[in-house]
């Protein structure tokens, strides 16, 4: 057995310790860092400041037009032009949602964007996304749009594979000289390294980032390449230690200060492949990124990118604050997404219709006692979705009378006892023990039942309705 | 008029679906008699009706033994100026 190397005696108290200025409730857990944190790169030991990004200029990008878009049937203009304006709305008037790209190549792509702009939201920015042809430039003057997303695959999966160049020099060529064409129409390009994470980022990343950062240095700041790190596979590794090119520390690194990519001209891009990309991208804030690049709920290409609504919260707890943010056009969003057949899962964070409903009857007793013991913030007050049983045979008494406070509105003294709700209780038990049923029971069953059992709370409460 | 031991007893029996004659006031409702969580709930509410009173619903849930139920409500009665043939 190991010895003890250290003595911890209890601090005893009568007073709960709540940890509230971690956990203060009214806002999601905030993230707090405390001294630097340590990578090992190239045999060197370098020191990064976590802290520091309560006051550095962190923000969200958004691609639910682009690359959301790929992952299900095509959005209506309508449909785009309402959730764009939800968006606006969401990230509120310091544009913390800065930017959303859009196709350019159809009629209904052009349609969208200028139905977009017009509803005259200085946030998000409105900015493109074409493939690294110069005739594609053509497309991006004619939207006025001053900054665009190209494709600047960088993986030999892609250069070789792919795009069928015969070696790495023709295709970095080929890719300034797409650049070049941008600078040349005035429009800011924003480099898409795709497939980063299986790239030879000394053989090619670098030095193309470093030609980059060259050939900006010729051109005014505002058209100066922006480079956007795709993770295009979701092969990114946040731990500490990870080798290249699948450490997101030591990518950020080396773009940021071997290549000298300012960190608000970095931006991260994610998929899900592997469960990693909310993380991902915090990490990818915390490293040096001044951008993560997220959708809507997370749809994306195959299994998705970072949910857009998650790094809302990640920004709220790494800040401190809620920074003009509006958090509960997130539940308008995502009843506006189910409305027009979007499946979103019972269970998905923050915005799943059971998100925050427990069906334990020991957790339910514990939201009856504090709803704080149970629920992850005050997700009434941010999210208009106050906490919820769900009722099935494991509920227990303390989940009925849970569920028959909530449906009355009653809180603190005016709250029914469990005594009262005995013959709901009953009934409940009745389902499962005598009529073997093996589904949850609904709001509408309850509600009858409630009506039927309960007349002199119905009629209290109810009253007015029928 | 019954006691309050004798109707303790016959609300438990008829809730718990026992004899009451077999019913002891040292029983403990759960340990001895059986009682599931909804069936605590159930004899308190039918403790109420059957002496037209209201119990403070903890204080209530804690009682462990039909002699303590016994001795509980009849306190209550008395509180809540309950008459009962215990006088």
């Amino acid at each position: 057995m190991n010895r003890a190397k250290k003595h911890h005696p209890l601090v005893d108290t009568k007073k709960p310790n709540l940890l509230e200025e971690t956990y203060p409730y009214s806002l999601p857990p905030l993230i707090r860092f405390k001294g630097p944190v340590v990578e090992y790169i190239d045999g060197k030991t370098v020191e990064f400041d976590f802290g520091a990004v309560k006051d550095r200029n962190i923000l969200i990008s958004d691609t639910t037009f682009r690359d959301g878009q790929q992952a299900r049937p095509p959005y209506t203009i309508d449909q785009m032009v309402h959730i764009y304006d939800l968006m606006s709305r969401l990230g509120g008037p310091n544009g913390v949602i800065r930017q959303t790209e859009f196709f350019l190549y159809t009629k209904n792509d052009r349609e969208t964007l200028e139905r977009c702009r017009a509803l005259g939201h200085e946030y998000p920015e409105c900015t493109g996304w074409i493939r690294a042809l110069k005739g594609d430039f053509r497309l991006v003057k004619e939207a006025g749009l001053k900054e665009t997303g190209m494709l600047t695959s960088c993986s030999d999966y892609h250069i070789f594979h792919k795009l069928k160049f015969r070696s790495r020099a023709e295709c970095m060529d080929t890719y300034c000289e797409v650049v070049e064409a941008a600078f040349e129409e005035g429009v800011r390009p924003r480099c898409h390294l795709e497939d980063l994470t299986r790239a030879d980022i000394d053989g090619f990343v670098l030095p193309f980032v470093e030609r980059l950062m060259e050939m900006s240095s010729q051109v005014p700041e505002e058209l100066s390449a922006k480079i956007r790190l795709c993770d295009t596979m979701g092969f990114g590794i946040s731990y500490p230690g990870a080798e290249l090119p699948r450490s997101i520390p030591k990518l950020i690194y080396k773009l940021n200060q071997e290549c000298g990519v300012p960190s608000d001209r970095l931006e991260w891009h994610g998929h899900n492949d592997f469960h990693k990309v909310h993380t991902n991208g915090g990490t990818a804030w915390l490293y040096g990124c001044d951008f993560v690049n997220t959708t809507l709920f997370g749809f994306g290409e195959r299994t998705g990118n970072p949910p857009l609504e998650s790094a809302i919260f990640e920004y709220i707890a790494l800040k401190g604050d809620l920074c003009g943010i509006n958090t509960m056009v997130i539940t308008e969003l995502a009843d506006y997404m189910r409305s027009i057949g979007l499946p979103i899962p019972d269970n998905y964070p923050f915005v799943g219709r059971s998100f925050n409903t427990t069906r334990a009857g020991i957790h339910a007793d514990g939201l009856r006692r504090d709803e704080q013991i149970y629920n992850i913030f005050d997700t009434e007050k941010l999210l208009a979705r106050p906490p919820r049983v769900a009722i099935t045979d494991k509920s227990g008494t303390d989940g009925v009378v849970h569920w028959v406070n909530e449906f009355f509105g009653l809180k603190g003294e005016d709250r029914i006892n469990k005594i009262k709700i005995h013959k709901l209780a009953r009934w409940v038990i009745d389902q499962y023990d005598e009529h073997g049923r093996l589904t949850a029971i609904s709001d509408q069953e309850l509600e009858a039942k409630v009506k039927e059992l309960m007349p002199e709370y119905w009629a209290k409460y109810k009253g007015s309705q029928k | 008029m019954a006691t309050v031991e004798e109707r303790v007893k016959a609300v438990t029996a008829q809730v718990l679906k026992l004899d009451p004659n077999e019913i002891k006031l040292e029983d403990s409702f759960t340990a001895d008699l059986g009682a599931e969580s909804v069936q605590s709930i159930e004899l308190v509410a039918m403790f109420e009706e059957e002496f037209g009173i209201e119990m403070e619903e903890d204080a209530a849930l804690s009682v462990e033994t039909v002699g303590k139920a016994v001795e509980f409500i009849a306190q209550v009665c008395k509180e809540q100026g309950v008459v009962t043939d215990d006088r």
